[in-house]
């Protein structure tokens, strides 16, 4: 089993608002000048606390996640590590020029000495509006733009690109990655559309923001059965599942603390990009079909609904004492057979300290307890 | 007639199916020989290669235009322009490769199934243009790829002679093409010394079918200012 240490980089002192954009009139630089290097330090620190992966992801327009460009983080990474492997999840594939993306991952690849994972992402709804792309187009991009980046990285010789959404006469990045024939991907596969893509794409699927298992269940199994019809048998290690995680040395530490975190998370943190993707959601088909799009409203609805103790005992979440935590992670991967966690630690504006604690009981009392699952 | 957008005359070598109406050929209007043998004229005695095809193409330049000219081939096409580059140079200015056969050969079971071939031609069959051909037609110009040696694709001869070509060309493939494989494409590219590959998305083996607008708008830019077609001139 691997871990992976994620972190959003929030801006934690925000005040609740619901618009779009998020207004920066009370955006403090010095203070985000903290964040970047807490943030950092214990993003380099997981690769002393056990964990397998380091990763962070791209976000636009508000104190949710201070990456506009996570790639700049991921070079901060890649030079201050040694052998955790640098997990981008990555970049907005849709929004940004593909061949900016192939060329500044291979040198993440290059300069971490070939521990990039290349997360390939299609985008939360509101990003379209950050970006002024439209939706509609989201999937269409994506696929167009993956395969460009692949070719940027693969192809033997300069070549050319006339497409849909994107044309360049000829490309030749300098650098090519590391990892031949290139970095191992990551496609979001949260919903049946994106789970057969990933499967097509012979990517490994991550799947964040699980509101219950059966649902989750069956976006393994798509996105497995898409593997096999293009001719491939994803291992566990294909399977990344995300979760919000929290471990303290009591339960009742860790719910409490989780409990403060989330107000944060749902009332500040979600307040604006919420009202952007009802936005976009009512206006576009940024879901291929709609019961796809039905589908997301009832996930994130249900895991609104939900209480804490119910988002703990429904899987949706990691929260409580190492023991507690090890129970919960035999049994979300008993259910969904993934060989990935993807750990959100920092939840909302849950006091750094209390991260710190959480990833040494995780590598004192958790790690030793779970490495081993899926082995045999 | 073979005065399109483009300065110098265009010669369009058809590929195996014979000649085609396409909105790109309407658009650049080139002239069209057809090969001897296909859709429906006689085959001329001891012309039995797509080497001797290339030596025909440029007799049939000297006869018909009398100055050199740019070349477009298609598939099987291809494979004569690039057979005319190496024997007659000084009769090719600019070359245009779509999906050029001769490189590599093609997949046996794609080829002994027609229907499968038909399909694997075009992402956006929908957008062909009519095309009035008997079936005895079509049969004898499927014909014509035996006469000629190419029916698996490969020509190991002109693959020993690619390096003597030097002019400009432009090798088109598209992204579905399962009849010309990437690595096809890939290694004509390393061959040519003043090549530009460009991969069209969303097109198969027919790119002037599959994606009319995206090709015009490379051949025109590329016939109309060489190496420069690089450089976007939008606005």
């Amino acid at each position: 089993m691997k871990f992976s240490f994620f972190h959003l980089m929030p801006y934690t002192d925000a005040a609740a608002s619901a618009d779009w954009p998020v207004p920066n009139r009370g955006f403090d630089a010095e203070k985000a000048h903290g964040y970047y290097r807490g943030y950092l330090d214990a993003m380099i620190h997981a690769e002393d606390c056990g964990f397998d992966w380091v990763g962070c992801n791209e976000h636009h327009f508000s104190p949710y996640g201070l990456m506009a460009n996570c790639n700049v983080i991921g070079g901060a990474l890649a030079y201050a590590t040694k052998r955790i492997r640098i997990a981008m999840m990555g970049n907005l594939v849709p929004l940004n020029n593909p061949v900016r993306i192939a060329e500044e991952y291979a040198m993440l690849d290059c300069i971490s000495g070939g521990r990039l994972v290349a997360g390939l992402m299609r985008g939360i709804p509101h990003e379209y509006i950050a970006y002024h792309i439209n939706p509609d187009e989201s999937w269409s991009r994506q696929r167009e733009a993956i395969e460009l980046i692949l070719r940027c990285w693969t192809e033997p010789e300069p070549f050319g690109w006339q497409g849909e959404h994107f044309s360049f006469p000829q490309i030749s990045i300098w650098p090519k990655p590391l990892q031949k024939p290139h970095p191992p991907l990551v496609i979001s596969a949260s919903s049946i559309e994106s789970a057969r893509f990933a499967g097509e794409m012979r990517a490994t699927m991550g799947m964040v923001l699980i509101s219950d298992l059966a649902m989750a269940k069956e976006c393994v199994a798509v996105y497995r059965e898409a593997a096999r019809k293009a001719g491939w048998e994803p291992k566990p290690e294909n399977i990344l599942i995300g979760m919000h995680t929290v471990i303290a040395d009591t339960d009742q530490q860790a719910i409490a603390a989780l409990r403060e975190a989330k107000k944060y998370f749902d009332q500040v943190l979600m307040g604006g990009p919420r009202t952007a993707g009802r936005l976009v959601l009512q206006k576009s088909r940024y879901y291929q079909e709609a019961a796809n799009a039905e589908r997301m409203r009832d996930r994130l609805a249900k895991r609104e609904a939900a209480t804490l103790e119910q988002q703990i005992e429904g899987g949706m979440i990691f929260c409580g004492s190492p023991e507690s935590v090890v129970k919960q992670i035999r049994r979300v991967h008993g259910e969904l057979g993934n060989g990935v966690f993807n750990f959100t630690m920092k939840v909302g504006n849950l006091p750094d300290a209390v991260v710190r604690r959480g990833m040494e009981l995780f590598r004192d009392r958790v790690h030793p307890e779970v490495a081993g699952l899926g082995d045999g | 007639m073979g005065e399109g957008l483009v300065v110098r005359p265009l010669v369009y070598l058809h590929p195996a199916g014979g000649v085609r109406p396409t909105r790109v050929l309407e658009k650049l209007k080139p002239h069209q020989p057809v090969f001897p043998g296909f859709d429906g004229t006689p085959t001329v005695a001891g012309l039995n290669s797509r080497k001797a095809l290339g030596k025909w193409v440029g007799e049939y330049i000297e006869r018909e235009i009398g100055k050199p000219c740019d070349v477009m081939g298609c598939s099987f096409g291809g494979a004569v322009a690039l057979w005319l580059a190496i024997q007659r140079p000084e009769l090719v200015d600019h070359l245009v490769l779509e999906c050029p056969a001769g490189l590599q050969t093609i997949d046996a079971k794609l080829r002994a199934d027609p229907a499968e071939f038909r399909k694997a031609l075009f992402v956006h069959p929908e957008k062909a243009l009519p095309v009035s051909k008997t079936k005895e037609v079509e049969a004898e110009n499927r014909r014509m790829l035996s006469h000629y040696g190419a029916e698996d694709g490969k020509d190991q001869d002109l693959l020993q002679h690619l390096e003597a070509i030097k002019h400009r060309a432009l090798i088109l493939h598209g992204t579905e093409d399962r009849i010309i494989g990437r690595e096809s494409v890939q290694l004509l590219k390393s061959r040519l010394a003043k090549s530009f590959l460009v991969y069209v998305w969303d097109a198969a083996h027919n790119i002037e079918v599959d994606q009319p607008e995206r090709m015009l708008e490379l051949v025109e830019g590329f016939l109309e200012r060489s190496e420069a077609f690089v450089v976007n001139r939008a606005g």
